[in-house]
């Protein structure tokens, strides 16, 4: 149960800015939503966040503690990608204990850890599956249990929803909101679609030309849009739904 | 929170089958013509090495028997198993290296370590051996096993880097590194754990590779370790130095190192077909 904040924080690829001044702060156990259209910021955000791209300024602060000179495998974040980056050699058992196996965890630890986490995201029988035997429903929790079970600081999620077909995303997005309200993970996740965002947040973040517009909950975002741009999602999103 | 989805067994894709696509219209009779030609251009010479030995099969089964071939192929197999080994074993630690760091000169150094190698005559990749590792040299290995090793390594190598190289960059653009590495990975577990397994079929293609230009590798190898009979005299040495004085030993010892190349090669890919 973590508390991030983010301070100042930019990066351009040449004259592109994908992150102009970004401030914010996640509250511990906050499930946040960043969104906005595709190469609006969030998925950079989200990656300098995890270490894989540096900052040109700015700092990440996890629980008041600078981690912008730590190494990805010292930050202690659980990440699931949108591709969910299952390693496909290793079976659904192999898979979450990859963290636990990294951080030398005993075999009896590492054993009761997995059964837990995975019985967390309701995967229990489907130990010895490989990915390819795996649904798109069932890959997104093996991801899920995968970051949980070393006990991250943050859960870092890139477009949980992207890759599940229209039938598995409502079992998917119940099974996120349960997940963050079990474990108390502090939550950010990445999604383009303003439904699915006002329906997880418990707030959400708006980043249009890699400033964030608008940080609010989802009442707070239907009753009071700041700007045209943020109206201009939310009209689309009254007109979609 | 277990729910009915999960109780489904994931989606089983079709399995791959060659499309149908055999109906003889005029573009394929003339792609089937080339492939045709090239096909019979790439086997006459190995047919032909089998009728040219015609009824001389007792030639072959005697040449087994014979000491200076028997030595030729005990060097050149074992030299070259050496070679593929060694070649892997260097090229996992410098495709490791390429795929994760970014330098000045980078495209140059690849080019010098993979294409160049293929380009540069064997016999003066033979001869600046001789001149810097021979009788002249304070460090003097000519006319030795070590020589053969070293003569087929450099020509050799080249294949095994890029095999390993382009699986281990394919592997980083995937983003797997990065998961091993958010999980607590250090290098040594997103070696070990992740690109070796995942790139283990290209390991066995480099070597196998690797394995076979070291097998068909003379020039570098006969300067720079000469041909002393059990020692570093190779099979494609005996083959050049016996066609004019003895055509038939030649013609054996050339028709064994075919089928052994051929049995070899089928048997990697066995295992790689199994790896799969």
């Amino acid at each position: 149960m973590s508390e991030l904040r983010v301070e100042n924080l930019s990066k351009s690829y040449g004259k592109t800015k994908a992150l102009d001044n970004v401030s914010l702060t996640v509250n511990p156990s906050e499930f946040l939503v960043v969104m906005g259209p595709s190469g609006c910021g969030k998925t950079t955000l989200l990656l300098t966040i995890l270490g894989v791209l540096r900052a040109d300024e700015g700092h990440v602060y996890i629980d008041g503690g600078d981690i912008d000179n730590l190494r990805i495998s010292k930050r202690n974040l659980g990440y699931a990608p949108q591709d969910f980056g299952l390693f496909p050699h290793l079976t659904t058992y192999d898979n979450v204990a990859f963290g636990l196996r990294a951080k030398r965890f005993g075999q009896s630890e590492i054993g009761s850890r997995v059964k837990a986490k995975l019985s967390l995201v309701g995967l229990e029988g489907l130990e010895q599956r490989k990915p390819d035997e795996l649904s798109g429903g069932q890959k997104q929790r093996v991801a899920l249990a995968r970051a949980l079970a070393i006990d991250p600081c943050l859960l870092l999620l890139d477009e949980p929803l992207s890759n599940v077909d229209e039938a598995t995303k409502a079992d998917v997005k119940a099974n996120l909101k349960e997940t963050n309200r079990r474990t108390g993970v502090t939550t950010i996740c990445v999604m383009h679609d303003p439904e699915d965002a006002l329906e997880l947040g418990d707030r959400i973040a708006v980043m249009h030309a890699g400033q964030i517009i608008q940080c609010a909950t989802p009442k707070d975002f239907l009753e009071n849009p700041s700007g045209e741009i943020v109206k201009q999602l939310l009209h689309h999103l009254l007109r979609g739904s | 929170m277990a729910d009915k989805s999960l109780n489904e067994p994931a989606e089983t894709k079709p399995r791959h089958e060659v499309p149908a696509r055999g109906s003889l219209d005029k573009f394929n009779l003339g792609l089937r013509l080339m492939a045709g030609a090239f096909i019979l251009f790439m086997l006459v010479s190995l047919f032909y090495l089998y009728v040219a030995v015609g009824n001389s099969w007792s030639l072959v089964a005697n040449a087994l028997f014979d000491s200076r071939i028997l030595g030729a192929l005990w060097i050149s197999v074992s030299s070259a198993f050496i070679v593929g080994a060694l070649a892997i074993a260097v090229a996992i630690p410098t495709s490791y290296i390429l795929t994760y760091n970014e330098f000045r000169g980078k495209q140059l150094l690849e080019t010098l370590l993979i294409e160049f190698p293929q380009t540069f005559p064997p016999a003066t990749v033979g001869l600046v051996y001789l001149l810097m590792l021979g009788p002249s040299s304070p460090i003097n290995i000519a006319y030795t096993y070590p020589a053969v090793i070293i003569a087929k390594l450099y020509v050799s190598a080249p294949f095994a880097l890029s095999f390993i190289l382009r699986r281990f960059r394919e592997i980083h653009k995937s983003g797997l590194d990065v998961i091993a590495e958010s999980l607590g990975g250090e290098t040594q577990q997103i070696l070990l754990w992740v690109l070796l397994p995942l790139s283990s079929i290209d390991i066995l293609g480099g070597f196998s590779l690797t394995w076979a230009r070291a097998m068909g590798e003379v020039a570098a190898t006969l300067i720079f370790a000469g041909a002393i009979s059990w020692k570093t005299e190779i099979f494609p040495a005996v083959v050049y130095l016996t066609a004019q004085s003895a055509p038939e030993v030649a013609l054996a010892a050339s028709l064994i190192a075919a089928m052994l190349s051929i049995v070899a090669l089928m048997f990697f890919k066995w295992v790689a077909g199994r790896r799969r």
